[in-house]
């Protein structure tokens, strides 16, 4: 059994020592609770709508916020999963969009998004480079997949995940209210399709005239919605029972039954769109 | 990456270059215990100096783009000609003489608009000079009455605070040009400058509001170069610069910094030179920066349409955008 902490919470604009200070207060509460791994939404760190200040609030990994949750995470003997700007370690300007992995024992593993919105109110592409890897991370309560926000408009990212052995896929966001229909259906079918269980953690709060709609929750491998959140800040707490997912791959063998000459046939189709 | 036994000493929030040798030598950035860059000496890169040439500018070629700009904009509405108001000003000089020598004077109209409370007849003289070397259309019109009609209308007039009362002389200013905009179907040019626009040293909707804004991008001691340029007297060109919201007003004095000093902060603001960075190279506390940031972040809202909640597919100012 995995206990799950969700800190559904509401960040401070550009202010990162606020924001650090928030995911103190709730590891300490998650640790009181038993809580073996802690999530925080997509760019938690600095806040959403950053826009041009992101030069100056991006920061490599390792880096000074890094330090910090890491000693967090040593203290309270929790594994934290957040989001935050970070900067290429060599190139200023290069700049990623990042869920970090910190571990307990000082281990640290990123994330980069790959897939960026430019659309709508999301402007992404003009800041973040897009990530090039999608790999899991092998964590003593389990290996670990992590996508954010837009990754799951996609199936393949949730699927190379877990066909990578991901035991639990963490889906950090910050996903306005006028987005909320398609993540619930989104969350529910990357959960069922590839039959592992999803925790997903999203933003609350404004940011200008954007309300992002809460609603963290976790997915089972059989496609049933857990510990739902609702739209203000909140420190959601749930189980994952990793015997579920065999259970679940067993009624709906759909990795056992995906035919690769398909996945031929969707590149083949995509290039001659 | 090499560790580096000299962070230890460093004050974490000021950004320097340390060097580390190891086979071969590299310049490599640091803040605190964060490595912000590396590179090579020989490939090379420095922090920009901020010094008064980086501001420097063909002013000719400065010239010949604003014209070109305000005429592509005129000739693709259907306005007539131009309004502004000329307040003896710098700013306003200027761009009354670029929209002169864009569409020739008789297509722009100055307003001269001065009040009892600050009113200094060099000003008038000087908005005159200005309407008479560049052969600008002209109409004078005392704000006194309307002012005075204001603090008595309003309920609960407060004539001590400088700042309400100061505001109302701003957006009546700008009451009077869209009249005449409205009108003469005339295009509003604004006068602010880069300086004022991104410390947010104007009345929201009031001397800001404009149709084009032909020195927008200009900070204040470019502009006074330009205005020599273009022919403009010297005392108008060096003139201290004041909104004239009450009596004895300065810019300077009330943000804390010439505007020498405030220009190269401002600058380095717009690059992204860290604060302290700039605090460093023009010796100045890094407080005082980090206030000039703090104000320029803080003052977001004033360039900005109203905020809207979105609620729908397309929001105004969020992502409905559509060309101007």
């Amino acid at each position: 059994m995995l206990k799950l902490a969700l800190a559904q919470i509401d960040c401070e604009l550009c202010d990162k020592q606020k924001n650090l200070d928030k995911l103190e207060r709730a590891t300490k509460e998650a640790q009181k609770n038993g809580a073996d791994l802690l999530v925080l939404p997509e760019l938690s760190l600095t806040g959403y709508l950053i826009k041009d200040r992101v030069y100056e609030l991006a920061e490599p990994i390792p880096g000074p916020a890094i330090s910090r949750v890491a000693r967090i995470a040593k203290e309270s003997g929790l594994h934290i999963v957040f989001g935050m700007p970070e900067a290429h370690n060599q190139d200023r300007g290069i700049l990623f969009n990042t869920a970090v992995l910190v571990k307990p024992d000082g281990g640290i593993e990123k994330y980069q998004k790959v897939y960026l919105p430019t659309h709508s109110v999301f402007d992404e592409k003009r800041y973040f480079r897009p990530g090039n890897r999608i790999t899991t991370f092998k964590t003593n309560i389990g290996t670990i997949g992590v996508c954010i926000c837009y990754d799951l408009y996609f199936p393949e990212v949730c699927r190379i995940l877990k066909l990578k052995g991901a035991d639990l896929i963490v889906a950090i966001s910050a996903s306005p209210i006028t987005r909320k229909k398609y993540f619930e259906a989104l969350t529910l079918t990357r959960a069922l399709e590839n039959t592992v269980p999803l925790v997903f953690v999203n933003r609350v709060g404004f940011e200008e005239g954007l309300q992002f709609w809460g609603g963290s929750r976790i997915l089972t491998p059989m496609g049933e919605t857990e510990a739902v959140a609702k739209d203000r800040e909140e420190l959601l707490f749930g189980e994952v029972d990793f015997h579920e997912t065999m259970a679940a791959e067993v009624a709906i063998p759909t990795i056992r039954d995906a035919r690769l000459e398909l996945l031929e046939e969707l590149k083949n189709s995509f290039e001659n769109f | 990456m090499a560790v580096h036994a000299s962070l230890q000493r460093k004050d974490p929030r000021s950004a320097y270059i340390c060097r580390i040798y190891s086979n071969y030598r590299k310049h490599c950035i640091c803040r605190g215990d964060s490595v912000l860059s590396i590179k090579d000496v020989k490939g090379g890169f420095e922090i920009l100096k901020l010094t008064p040439e980086v501001l420097e500018l063909n002013l000719s070629d400065v010239e010949n783009k604003i014209k070109d700009f305000i005429q592509d904009y005129l000739a693709k509405t259907s306005a007539k000609g131009v309004v502004l108001g000329l307040s003896g000003g710098v700013d306003s000089a200027t761009a009354a003489a670029l929209c002169s020598l864009a569409l020739g004077g008789k297509r722009v109209l100055g307003l001269i608009l001065p009040e009892k409370e600050t009113y200094n007849p060099k000003d008038v003289e000087d908005a005159m000079l200005v309407a008479e070397k560049f052969g600008l259309e002209t109409r004078m019109c005392d704000i006194t009455p309307i002012l005075e009609s204001f603090y008595q209308t309003i309920p609960n007039f407060d004539p001590s605070d400088k700042i309400c009362k100061g505001n109302i002389k701003a957006r009546t200013r700008m009451v009077m040009v869209y009249y005449f905009a409205n009108k003469e179907n005339r295009l509003v040019c604004g006068s602010s400058d880069k300086s004022e626009a991104m410390l947010g040293y104007f009345t929201k909707w009031g001397d800001a509001a404009a149709d084009f804004s032909p020195i927008l991008d200009l900070y204040k001691t470019q502009v006074r170069k330009l205005a020599l340029h273009l022919g403009l007297p010297k005392n108008i060109a060096s003139k201290p610069s004041t909104p004239a919201l009450w009596p004895n007003q300065t810019a300077e004095q009330e943000l804390g910094l010439d505007y020498e000093t405030l220009d190269l902060v401002l600058y380095g603001l717009e690059r992204f030179i860290p604060p302290e960075n700039i605090a460093k190279q023009l010796q100045k506390d890094p407080r005082l920066v980090e206030a000039v940031k703090r104000r320029v972040e803080l003052n977001e809202h004033k360039r900005q349409m109203p905020l809207a909640i979105k609620l729908q597919y397309r929001t105004i100012g969020a992502d409905f955008r559509l060309p101007r």
